[in-house]
C-alpha cells in the first residue's frame, strides 16, 4: 500500500470540484441572505470564529475592506465573549454586524459570543452548516453550508468552502453599495468558481514536491510558518494542520515579527521553515528578507508561492499555487500544500489526526474539548 | 436589414447613437419605409432629446432619477438597488424607438438625437437597427 495514502490529501484533491460545485450553491444563497437594507445598514463588521474558522476570517478581512469599503475586524471567540468592549456593541442601529463562522455551529465560545453581542443588539449573521445548531438558532440570518460528506480528516475542504461564504460575502456587499458595477461583481466572482481549474492544474506538481518535503522533513520536531496579511492566514492555518495532523510543535508569525523573534531558534537545521509569498502581497519585500536570512541560517525552507523561483533569486523548494486574477481569491487555495505537507508527514510516521483522541487526548472525542464548556455572558460592569 | 451594434457605456451615461442609426440607413438603400431602434435590455432605456446643450443632459439624468431614485427598499433585491432601480426606469422610460426614412435619410429634426440611456454602468451593451421599405 502506498504509504502516502492518507485522507487529508484526499480531501485537498477534492478540492477542484468541490470550489466549483460550492460556488454554485452559495453564490445564489449569499444574494439573498442580507436584504439591500440590512447590507447598507452595516457600518463596521466584526469576523469571529475559533481554529480553522478564525483562519478564514483572517483570511478575508481585507477583501470586506477592499470590496466593500467597510471597516472589519478579526476578534477570536474569547475576545468577542469575554473581553470586548460593551460599549462598542449595538450602536449605531445594530452595529457593528457580527458575521460569526462555525460548521458545526455548536462550538461553546461562538456561542456565547453570538448570545453576548446579541443581547447588546449586534445583528449577527451566522455562516454555518447546521441552521438547528446554537449558532443558527440564535443568528438573526443564517448562510447555510452544504459540504458534502467526505472521509474525515482535519479540516481541509470546510475551510475552503467557509473562506469561499466569506468572500462572496464581500463581493456582494461592494456590489450592493455600488463600489463597483455589477459585471465587475461577476468578475470577481468568475475568477473565484475557476480556482478550482487553476488548482487543478497545478495539483500534481505540488504533490510531487510536498511528498518530497514531507520525506525530508518527516523526522523534524518543528515547523515554523510565517506570511503576511493575506498570506498570515494561510501561515497561521498550516500551523494549525501540522498540530492536528502530526502532533508537532509548529509555530505562526509574520514576516516582521519573525525577525523580532522565531528567527531565535536553534537547531535551525531541523526546523521546517515554510513562507507564504505572493508576489502582490504589500509585505513581499519583507517576506523575501525573510528568506535571505532563513537561508543563511539554514534552515530547510519551503516557499508556497503564485510566482516562481525567478522571483525570489534564493535556494528553497518553491511550490507554486494558483495566481488569481484577483489577488482577493488567493486565499481560496493557497493553503493546499500545508495541507499536503501535514498529511504526507502525519502518514509516513503513523500519526493518527488529532492523537485519535485516545488515551490522554479521549476528553477530545467528537469535539467535545471545544463544545462543553462553561457558558458566562460578560456585561462591561463585569469586565471593570 | 437589422444590424448590431456594440457599446461600452459609463456610469448613468447618455451615449449618442445618432451617427450610428443614421449610417445603418444609408447603408440599407431603403429610400422609404420604417426604421426601428431596439435596446434589447431592461436597465437601459431609448430616447429622442436635444443635443444642443451638453447640461441639457445632466437635466435628463437628474430628472430621472429624481423621479425614480435608487432606494434601498425595492422589493426586487436580486442584484443591487442601481439595477433595481434601473428596471424600473427602463419599463418607464421604453426601450425601443420608430423613425421614418423620407429619400434615402432618418426624417429627424434638427433638435433632435437618438440616446441610449444607461441605467446602470459602466457596462457593455449593444443595440438592433432595423430598417424595412415601404
Amino acid at each position: 500500500m502506498d504509504s502516502f495514502i492518507n485522507p487529508m490529501c484526499a480531501q485537498v484533491f477534492s478540492l477542484p470540484e468541490l470550489i466549483k460545485e460550492q460556488y454554485d450553491d452559495l453564490e445564489p444563497k449569499v444574494r439573498t441572505v442580507l436584504s439591500f437594507q440590512e447590507i447598507y445598514n452595516v457600518q463596521r463588521i466584526i469576523l469571529t470564529g475559533c481554529g480553522d474558522s478564525y483562519a478564514a476570517a483572517m483570511a478575508t478581512k481585507y477583501a470586506f475592506e477592499m470590496l466593500a469599503g467597510i471597516p472589519t475586524e478579526v476578534v477570536s471567540a474569547i475576545e468577542l465573549s469575554r473581553f470586548y468592549c460593551q460599549e462598542q456593541l449595538g450602536i449605531d442601529c445594530r452595529n457593528p454586524l457580527v458575521i460569526a463562522i462555525s460548521h458545526s455551529g455548536e462550538v461553546a465560545r461562538i456561542k456565547e459570543a453570538v448570545q453576548r453581542v446579541s443581547h447588546f443588539g449586534c445583528f449577527v449573521l451566522g455562516v454555518t452548516g447546521n441552521e438547528q445548531s446554537s449558532l443558527g438558532l440564535q443568528s438573526d440570518r443564517i448562510l447555510k453550508l452544504d459540504i458534502p460528506d467526505f472521509e474525515s480528516a482535519p479540516g481541509t475542504r470546510s475551510y475552503a468552502v467557509s473562506v469561499m461564504a466569506l468572500l462572496l460575502l464581500a463581493v456582494r456587499f461592494g456590489e450592493v453599495r455600488h463600489r463597483y458595477p455589477m459585471d465587475q461583481a461577476m468578475d470577481y466572482r468568475i475568477d473565484m468558481r475557476n480556482q478550482g481549474n487553476l488548482l487543478k492544474d497545478l495539483l500534481p506538481a505540488m504533490d510531487k514536491a510536498s511528498k518530497k518535503v514531507a520525506e525530508e522533513w518527516k523526522d523534524f520536531p518543528c515547523y515554523d510558518f510565517i506570511g503576511s496579511g493575506f498570506d498570515y492566514a494561510t501561515a497561521w492555518f498550516g500551523q494549525a494542520k501540522i498540530l492536528e495532523a502530526t502532533g508537532k510543535f509548529a509555530m505562526h508569525i509574520n514576516a516582521e515579527e519573525w525577525f523580532h523573534l522565531n528567527f531565535f531558534a536553534r537547531d535551525a537545521g531541523h526546523l521546517g521553515t515554510i513562507i507564504i509569498g505572493n508576489t502582490t502581497s504589500p509585505g513581499l519585500s519583507r517576506t523575501k528578507e525573510v528568506i535571505k536570512y532563513a537561508t543563511r541560517l539554514g534552515r530547510p525552507l519551503v516557499v508556497i508561492t503564485d510566482g516562481t523561483k525567478k522571483d525570489f533569486a534564493k535556494e528553497a523548494v518553491f511550490i507554486q499555487v494558483p495566481s488569481p486574477k484577483y489577488p482577493i481569491n488567493m486565499p481560496l487555495t493557497h493553503f493546499t500544500p500545508v495541507c499536503l505537507i501535514a498529511g504526507y508527514i502525519s502518514a509516513l510516521i503513523g500519526e493518527k489526526y488529532g492523537r485519535g483522541c485516545e488515551g490522554n487526548w479521549e476528553f477530545s472525542k467528537d469535539g467535545a474539548g471545544v463544545k462543553n464548556s462553561e457558558i458566562i455572558i460578560k456585561t462591561q460592569e463585569d469586565i471593570c | 436589414m437589422l444590424i448590431n451594434y456594440k457599446i461600452k457605456t459609463k456610469y448613468n451615461d447618455v451615449f449618442d447613437i445618432t451617427d450610428k442609426v443614421k449610417k445603418a440607413v444609408c447603408e440599407s438603400g431603403v429610400k422609404e419605409g420604417i426604421c426601428l431602434v431596439y435596446n434589447p435590455h431592461s436597465t437601459a432605456g431609448l430616447a429622442v432629446y436635444s443635443p444642443w446643450d451638453p447640461k441639457g443632459f445632466k437635466d435628463l439624468d437628474e430628472e430621472i432619477r429624481r423621479l425614480i431614485p435608487t432606494r434601498i427598499d425595492f422589493k426586487h433585491q436580486h442584484d443591487t438597488p442601481q439595477d433595481a432601480a434601473g428596471h424600473v426606469k427602463s419599463a418607464i422610460l421604453g426601450i425601443s424607438g420608430n423613425f421614418i426614412i423620407h429619400e434615402g435619410e432618418l426624417l429627424i429634426g434638427g433638435s433632435q438625437a437618438i440616446y441610449f440611456l444607461e441605467f446602470d454602468g459602466p457596462r457593455n451593451r449593444e443595440f438592433y437597427v432595423k430598417v424595412q421599405a415601404d
